[in-house]
């Protein structure tokens, strides 16, 4: 690919920064104890952590596209991916994690009024400030517009009632975006509001939920009369599900990248097999069953990156089939529970233990990974939702009477 | 697949060629010919006067350097059409053998009237039921070629054959011959797709009747030739699973069942997007194979068998869905669902199957 000669400074500006800015130690695969989330709960597992925060918060690279008014590096699309380029040729671990940073800072950016931008987004990029999502209801999963927390406007401010649940780490966040039914009397998705809403505030409690992985990465999260002032709504009022719909489609880009934010080299896995199966003299794994299976998960997870290069470069030159990015995220989760399969039956007796300390990938034991991966096909819009988008979307098949 | 302005019109212009000269009812036509018809030669000549022989041929040998993508947009537009054409057999494989393993005395001599379509050639290498490019147990002795080879792609029409075989001396080689010279016996039979290939038996075939290739090292160049085929026959593949897939939408939005068009019901519909998914993913691995012939970059092994495995179970797949979907017409005759069925077993089975590949991109990365 032949790249401008601004481009071509700027990658070598950016490599020389990286350089001298991204202390070794944070060019390491990241795990998941070390992710610096940003917030009152805020804590660096090092000080080579803390630098590595500071600097990349300080020049702009915790929100690479957001403007600069708002503590973004104001970078442009060809310019990000420069620098996303870079930091994964060099290893850099994310310099800050957050819900805010990946899903509410492109619906504020879009739908946001410039008092909201300036009072939320600065506060993200500085890691100040953690956020939590809040759209799921008990009756509400994959039917996300049957969603029934209320909020009732009364003079300058709503009452809100109800309850969310998957809320990811609402424990340790300070923030909430919601969406809250502000309407019932017309059709489901035009009664809904998007609301922020601070967890200190009265009447909210959070309660952790034990998932099969042994950690409560989700918690239950109740509103019991919170008073929210009305300042908080963003987008239109009743108009919730436009700025519902730009976060989603962040948060399945996110999904489907999930596995690339802190990935180790590929060969990882065939060294895994190499460690814990038997090898025949030629290099080959015994098990055939696994080896052929194997086979099968490299070629597709080669092909998942592939196609994503495909539509990133489709991006680029404004030609992209808009069907292609509504793929990525039901095979891409696929792929990693796949992977995760196969590792399982790698370790035999050491895959069947969630204590079992060995470093994965975001994990601390690649059990825990396999168990909370189960989620990646079921958040963000079930794998069974993403085929209904495409049946609809990339296949023009008719809506039926069950979807 | 990400094409240069200049491929996707090319590639615009034969499509609208192959509509009109090699639509599917050509193959229908095809079939019913004698055994050993295996394609229309004039059409063939037209198709070289378009280009289709000179697409990846370097412009110093007189070719139009188009690149493999430009020639993978051809195979997927014949693949979308079922067209009979010599395009792996006598481009992909023999001309290409010709320009990787002979001697520049023996391409001046040859390459020519293959660029043309004045003659069609074809690749005499498999001599067992699975494919086994290794095996190789036709000899030559000093009384001549002994030994056989089976599923010979369009073998009855070809002027010429080049057959892989093993030299007095041992070594690999290709041995060049005349389809008609003394001691080569032909038995031409027609696959269930519709295509044509033969069954060869050689009884002392003279050593003096035809001219080994003499280029460098033939064993290393050959798996080169095998390795662009293998790729190009997947991007046919992938043009009949994507034509099939298409006509498959269409019916699920025209049939209707229970007053309701049948596209609307979520089980289907799930399976459709389903087999879309997988076409995709397959076509970006098909893509990178090809991307990688033009830049000469990656692990050409691995990048083909992944290409060809994940195109195999791709077509296996949408072929049999779009048989079940059709419901009861799927099964007909005069359908044409049933057409890309069966040439889908038949690529799968050609130049190494899913299993096949698989365990070969296993041993290429080590485990």
């Amino acid at each position: 690919m032949n790249e401008s000669d601004t481009q071509d400074s700027f990658r070598r500006e950016v490599k020389s920064w990286l350089e001298a800015n991204c202390p070794l130690s944070q060019r390491q695969p990241i795990v998941q104890r070390e992710q610096i989330w940003g917030g009152r709960r805020r804590h660096f597992y090092s000080n080579d952590a803390r630098l590595w925060f500071e600097a990349a918060r300080d020049r702009g690279f915790t929100a690479p596209q957001w403007p600069v008014a708002y503590g973004g590096g104001g970078l442009s699309f060809e310019e990000a991916r420069i620098l996303r380029e870079e930091m994964q040729a060099m290893g850099c671990r994310p310099p800050l994690y957050d819900q805010g940073l990946w899903m509410l800072g492109p619906a504020l950016l879009a739908f946001g009024t410039e008092a909201q931008k300036q009072q939320h987004l600065p506060a993200i990029c500085r890691g100040e400030v953690r956020w939590a999502q809040g759209y799921s209801e008990p009756a509400a999963g994959s039917d996300l517009a049957n969603l029934q927390t209320k909020a009732e406007g009364e003079g300058d401010s709503f009452t809100v009632n109800g309850t969310k649940i998957w809320t990811t780490k609402a424990d340790d966040a300070d923030w909430i975006f919601c969406l809250v039914r502000t309407d019932d009397s017309g059709p489901k998705q035009q009664g809904i509001s998007f609301l922020l809403i601070d967890l200190a505030s009265p009447g909210v409690s959070i309660a952790p939920i034990p998932l099969i992985s042994g950690d409560s990465d989700f918690c239950q999260t109740f509103f019991d009369d919170v008073r929210v002032p009305k300042e908080n709504l963003v987008g239109e009022l009743h108009g919730g599900w436009a700025v519902a719909k730009e976060v989603l489609r962040h948060e399945r880009q996110l999904m489907a990248s999930f596995e690339s934010m802190a990935e180790k080299p590929k060969a990882d896995i065939v060294e895994l097999a190499n460690q814990h199966l038997d090898i025949q003299a030629s290099g080959a794994i015994s098990n055939a069953n696994i080896r052929s299976r194997l086979a099968t998960y490299l070629m597709r997870d080669s092909a998942v990156k592939q196609l994503g290069e495909r539509i990133a470069r489709q991006h680029e030159v404004q030609a992209g089939d808009p069907a292609l990015p509504l793929l990525m995220k039901y095979l891409s989760t696929r792929e990693v529970q796949q992977k995760n399969e196969i590792i399982l039956e790698i370790l035999g007796a050491q895959g069947l233990s969630l204590n079992a300390s060995d470093n994965s990938e975001l994990y601390d034991s690649r059990v825990k990974q396999w168990a909370f991966d189960k989620t990646l096909t079921i958040a963000g819009g079930t794998s069974e939702i993403q085929l209904n988008i495409i049946a609809k979307r990339a296949l023009g098949l008719p809506s039926g009477r069950s979807s | 697949m990400i094409l240069t302005s200049e491929q996707e019109l090319f590639r615009a212009s034969l499509a609208g060629f192959l509509s009109q000269k090699l639509p599917l009812a050509a193959l229908r036509t095809l079939r019913s010919l004698p055994l050993e018809t295996a394609y229309d030669k004039g059409t063939w000549r037209q198709l070289a006067a378009l280009g289709v022989t000179s697409m990846t041929v370097p412009a110093t040998l007189g070719g139009a350097e188009f690149g493999w993508l430009g020639m993978g947009a051809v195979a997927q537009e014949m693949g979308r059409r079922l067209s009979a054409t010599p395009l792996l057999s006598s481009v992909v494989l023999a001309q290409g053998a010709l320009i990787q393993c002979a001697s520049p005395a023996q391409i001046d001599r040859y390459l020519p009237a293959l660029l043309n379509g004045d003659e069609v050639w074809t690749v005499a290498f498999e001599e067992r039921a699975h494919f086994a490019p290794d095996c190789v147990l036709t000899t030559m002795t000093a009384r001549g070629l002994k030994g056989g080879k089976c599923m010979v792609l369009d073998g009855a029409a070809a002027d010429r054959v080049l057959i892989s075989a093993r030299k007095q001396s041992g070594d690999f080689g290709l041995f060049l011959v005349d389809a008609q010279a003394p001691g080569i016996t032909q038995t031409p039979a027609r696959l269930m797709d519709g295509r044509q290939y033969v069954t060869f038996e050689f009884a002392d075939v003279p050593e003096s009747s035809g001219q080994w290739l003499a280029g460098g090292s033939a064993e290393r160049d050959w798996a080169q030739v095998l390795n662009n085929a293998t790729v190009i026959l997947a991007a046919e593949m992938l043009g009949s699973a994507r034509e099939l897939c298409e006509r498959t939408v269409e019916y699920l939005k025209e049939r209707e069942q229970f007053d309701a068009k049948i596209g609307s019901f979520q089980a289907l519909q799930h399976r459709a997007a389903h087999m879309y998914t997988e076409l995709e993913l397959s076509q970006a691995a098909v893509d990178a194979a090809l991307v990688s012939f033009d830049s000469g970059q990656g692990d050409q092994y691995a990048l083909v068998s992944a290409a060809k495995a994940l195109a195999n179970d791709c077509f296996q797949l949408i072929s049999d869905e779009a048989v079940q979907m059709h419901g009861g017409m799927g099964v007909t005759d005069e359908l044409d669902i049933g057409l890309f069925l069966k040439r889908s077993r038949v690529c799968n089975r050609l130049l190494g199957d899913a299993h096949w590949h698989r365990l070969r991109y296993a041993e290429r990365l080590g485990f």
